[in-house]
């Protein structure tokens, strides 16, 4: 990999760190919605260096349907009775896994082989998600048809009960 | 200056750890929510830096097959929560 993927790859990385810092700190659900396209924009650009190029259009679409949908009408709080102090634990558990997950990839003997696959891979792609692992990708349509019309049944239950 | 699949499982770690710190950290759950999809991303990048580097075995894709998947099912997970959540009322 050559100097100018590596800038871009960093350029990247930068991006869509700084984009989930903003997600995680930011308090308006505008800037969060900003901070997902943020990330969904450095999270495409990591894959196209990665050589990933179908999987950067689809990520950056996703990403981009996900900061409109978190940036978009005003949603109800929901508030749970958490204490303080489960926060705390809980985000010294999150410094905890970044620990453990850097540890891990510090010092891990991976094996390194050549990559012979092109930039986009679409055709190869299309193969593993249509022939190779369908079952897989039924099972995600299945998700995305229940998370669909479940998030449509919900919107039209509380429209009437207004 | 060079990129390797360390310096890949580094970034993916810090969304991760991103991630779930916007879901345990927000008070308000559609909020905390927003963190599920940084928790993907980072899993996505991860398998996508997999299939670059050292997929030795097997299908070489199938990571970045992986990554498109995570990235499609975020997106449904994030818009079943919000629906569920709901809007608040007009005034």
């Amino acid at each position: 990999m050559d100097s100018l993927h590596a800038i871009g790859f960093y350029a990247s990385a930068a991006l869509s760190v700084i984009g989930a810092l903003v997600v995680a700190l930011a308090p308006g659900r505008e800037l969060r919605g900003a901070g997902l396209a943020v990330l969904g924009i450095g999270l495409a650009g990591l894959y196209l260096v990665l050589s990933a190029g179908l999987a950067a259009a689809v990520a950056l679409l996703c990403y981009l349907a996900c900061a409109a949908l978190a940036a978009g009408p005003r949603y109800r709080a929901i508030e749970p009775a958490v204490t303080s102090y489960w926060r705390q634990l809980g985000a010294a558990g999150a410094a905890g896994l970044l620990a453990l997950l850097a540890y891990a990839a510090f010092r891990g003997d991976f094996v390194t082989v050549g990559f012979f696959g092109g930039v986009v891979n679409s055709a190869a792609l299309g193969r593993l998600l249509f022939a190779h692992d369908a079952l897989a990708t039924e099972a995600v349509g299945a998700v995305v048809l229940v998370a669909l019309v479940g998030a449509t049944a919900a919107w039209r239950v509380r429209e009437r009960s207004r | 200056m060079t990129v390797d699949l360390v310096a890949v499982l580094f970034v993916a770690a810090a969304l991760v750890a991103c991630g779930a710190f916007a879901a345990v950290w927000r008070r308000d759950l559609t909020a905390a929510l927003t963190g599920v999809p940084v928790i993907f991303a980072g899993a996505g990048l991860a398998f996508a830096g997999v299939a670059r580097f050292s997929a030795a075995a097997g299908p070489e894709l199938i990571g970045q097959e992986v990554a498109v998947l995570l990235a499609v099912t975020a997106l449904a997970l994030l818009a079943l929560g919000l629906g569920i959540a709901g809007r608040e009322a007009s005034r």
